[in-house]
């Protein structure tokens, strides 16, 4: 039924059409014919009437209650149903040109369908066309419609002339003034080789100093302190204690002082953790050997001038000798393993005395009152060292009983030993002569002086040196099985020379290394040294 | 943990640099001026020899302290894969006596350098930090108000973010996708990867900047 309708309106439309005289829609010729409306109009009609017939038979049927015949009515109603297919087909063949909406006609659409199907535009739209319309063909409505056609033509060629002149004059205003098209200059300076190969190497070098610090690090020598601190750092460098590592250098110098192997040092220094490893006045006489591993090989070992070194600190000044001493000891024991070539390499008396001193002063670190403790043990094993200073310690304790550690723990008098601030402070006193050929190895590292006071306690009441000793050789021999009986004699061969000495070491730095160099036995210094330390502190 | 790349820009185009950071970050720059100091501590009894930078900021009046510690960078394929170096990193805000404080614990100064220039904080999908200055060197220990330039004509440029193991995929993404935006400008790689300039930053620096390096009109 839509098909139908939609065909008749259709008829319609197209007899309306020619009625205007302006330019109108008209269906394409061929798919006029491809409808052939006629034909379609015509069997639809026809399809109409039979349908109506099957109907007004079954009114009858239902009137008059006679059963219907089945069979003729369902052959109807396919004949009827074939040509309602048939129809539809042919309207689907040209359809495609066809859009239609409502598809289905009920009783919603009817009424509306009328106005769907008006080709006249609504009111406003049509105003608006109007209005366009009118502004376009202004003074030409009057003429033909093919002139007005030209003169649209030539309107919008005029345009497009405009445009495009317009378009050149900007592209020359560009040029004229350098602007640059678009998109971008197209010659661009390209880097030449040699530019190129020294970018390169200032990137390398750029590179290496931000992620690993190449080229950043100073010689030991080269490390000067500036005089004027940046603000900073002027409160963290220049006060007291733990100052110091400024450097890998583990000494502060004042001046004067020869330079120093950086070996041993920092050998010492890592061992001990030496904050304040200090060197000693260490002649030139005596290279380093091996040393332990350390990453800072040379970068230590220049002294540093310091206007306000450690040494200004509390409790430095006035014990040069004991301090020394035992710093001494400390960084020999350390050094036990390098040193051992070089003793190896010094004629046999001064190995000798060299190995006593040594001992001593590693001795001489443990509280001064067991040093023999560690020059026995120092002395054959290099690499113990360490460990040995540790033992013998908690053994002393034990053995001496004295409680000449007093209140010296271990930890406080390895601390002691490393805390360089004090240490710094008697190595520059003692530094005035070195004493080449005995101490090549004697580095500086003093305990502190906190430390000395606790030990001096019990240093204090220990009446019967030799014997003292003699325990504690024992007690050493006790720790490590072989103990060296050579080390030892000289000990005690000496041991009467040094306390002549002791009276005259603390006041004076020269004394020092005489008197350290005299000092093989740690034994007898222990009383004077007690003694001399609670002068000095008080 | 935090994902960093390096690049390096000549000092000629570092304010053409600046002016794209600062259209591209939305923030304003921060002066940079902070003294870098490098500890090592020397294998002691088989101990790993670890090292720590400590930085002083100096453009504050109230110097800030922080000591940092950078760790093994991400291995693996999936690192190769991904376009910034993930590494470990703990940074820490410390008092004024650190310095002597790791001296006490056995440190020693290995080097130390001044850093002078400007940087950029932003969130961009993660929380980036540009910072483009210049490598100083001091030629006397510590002397701050004397340091030269490691290399005059060139700056380095980091581009770095915090990220946790969790997330570190997305920080790198976003980091990755910010830094082509200054690919007119430089090349930006892991550290330690060298880059080289870039041959047209001189073109795109020019366009940066105001007067586009042509004759006044």
């Amino acid at each position: 039924m839509a098909a139908m309708e939609g065909v008749m309106s259709q008829d319609q439309s197209q007899q309306q059409v020619p009625a205007q005289p302006v330019v109108v829609e008209r269906l394409n010729q061929a798919v006029v014919q491809q409808l052939n409306l006629e034909a379609v109009k015509t069997r639809a009609i026809s399809l109409f009437k039979a349908i109506s017939r099957i109907l007004e038979d079954f009114d009858a049927y239902s009137r008059t209650n006679t059963t219907p015949k089945w069979q003729d009515i369902l052959g109807q109603y396919s004949m009827v149903n074939l040509e309602l297919f048939n129809i539809v087909d042919e309207i689907k063949k040209v359809s495609k040109a066809f859009v239609v909406h409502p598809k289905n006609v009920n009783a919603e659409n009817a009424t509306i369908l009328p106005v769907m199907l008006s080709s006249k535009l609504l009111p406003e739209m049509e105003m608006d066309d109007n209005s366009k319309r009118e502004q376009l063909l202004l003074g030409m409505q009057n003429l033909p419609v093919p002139s007005q056609i030209e003169k649209l033509r030539t309107r919008i060629d005029m345009i497009g002339a405009a445009c495009e002149s317009a378009e050149k004059v900007l592209a020359d205003t560009r040029k004229a003034y350098i602007l640059g098209t678009r998109q971008g200059p197209q010659n661009l300076p390209s880097l030449d080789k040699s530019q190129a190969a020294k970018i390169q190497e200032q990137e390398n070098l750029l590179r290496a100093a931000v992620n690993n610090g190449e080229g950043l690090r100073m010689l030991g020598d080269q490390r000067q302190m500036t005089p004027a601190l940046p603000v900073h750092l002027v409160d963290l460098l220049s006060t007291g204690d733990g100052v110091h590592n400024i450097s890998d250098t583990s000494g502060m110098y004042m001046k004067g002082t020869p330079p120093l192997s950086s070996n041993n040092i920092i050998s010492q220094g890592n061992l001990l953790q030496a904050s304040g490893a200090q060197l000693m006045g260490r002649p030139a006489a005596s290279p380093s050997g091996p040393t332990s591993a350390t990453s800072f090989d040379n970068t230590t070992a220049s002294p540093l001038p310091y206007a306000n070194s450690p040494r200004s600190g509390p409790n430095m000044m006035n014990t040069p000798s004991p301090q020394q001493q035992t710093q001494q000891q400390q960084q020999q024991q350390h050094q036990q393993q390098q040193q051992r070539q070089k003793l190896m390499q010094l004629p046999p008396h001064q190995q000798q005395l060299l190995a006593q001193q040594q001992f001593r002063q590693s001795s001489m670190q443990l509280g001064q009152l067991h040093g023999q403790h560690q020059m026995q043990f120092s002395q054959p094993m290099g690499h113990q060292q360490f460990q040995g200073r540790q033992l013998p310690s908690g053994h002393v304790q034990h053995g001496i009983g004295q409680s000449q550690l007093g209140q010296g723990n271990q930890l406080n008098r390895h601390l002691g030993q490393f805390s360089g601030a004090a240490n710094s402070a008697l190595f520059n006193a003692a530094q005035g002569s070195p004493n080449t050929q005995m101490m090549p190895n004697m580095s500086a590292t003093m305990p502190s002086q906190s430390l000395l006071p606790r030990m001096q306690f019990g240093l204090a009441g220990n009446n019967p040196q030799r014997s003292h000793a003699s325990q504690m050789l024992n007690d050493q021999m006790f720790n490590m099985g072989p103990s060296n009986p050579g080390g030892m004699m000289p000990m005690q061969q000496q041991q009467q020379q040094q306390q002549g000495a002791f009276g005259n070491m603390a006041p004076n730095a020269q004394n020092l290394q005489s008197n350290m160099v005299a000092l093989q036995n740690a034994q007898q210094n222990h009383p004077n040294f007690g003694q001399q330390r609670q002068q000095n502190q008080q | 943990m935090e994902c960093i790349v390096q690049g390096i820009i000549e000092t000629q185009h570092v304010e053409a640099l600046e002016i794209l950071l600062q259209g591209l970050c939305g923030v304003h720059r921060e002066r940079l001026r902070i003294h870098e100091i490098c500890l090592k501590n020397s294998p002691n009894l088989g101990n790993v020899a670890s090292e720590i930078r400590l930085l002083c900021d100096l453009e504050q009046t109230e110097h800030m302290w922080t000591v940092k510690h950078v760790g093994g960078a991400m291995r693996g394929a999936g690192a190769e894969q991904i376009s910034v170096l993930v590494r470990t990193m703990v940074e820490s805000k410390v008092s004024k006596n650190v310095l002597r404080l790791f001296y006490a614990l056995g440190y020693k100064l290995d080097h130390e350098l001044l850093r002078v220039g400007f940087a950029f904080h932003f969130l961009r999908g993660a929380q980036i930090t540009v910072t483009v200055s210049s490598i100083n060197k001091m030629l006397k220990l510590h002397a701050t108000d004397e340091a030269v330039p490691v290399t005059p004509g060139i700056q380095v440029v980091e581009v770095t973010a915090p990220a946790t193991s969790e997330n570190y995929t997305e920080v790198a993404a976003a980091m990755s996708s910010f830094c082509e935006y200054l690919a007119p400008l430089l090349h930006l790689s892991k550290p330690g990867v060298s880059t080289g300039v870039v041959a047209t930053a001189a073109a795109a620096a020019a366009s940066l900047m105001s007067d586009g390096g042509g004759t006044t009109l």
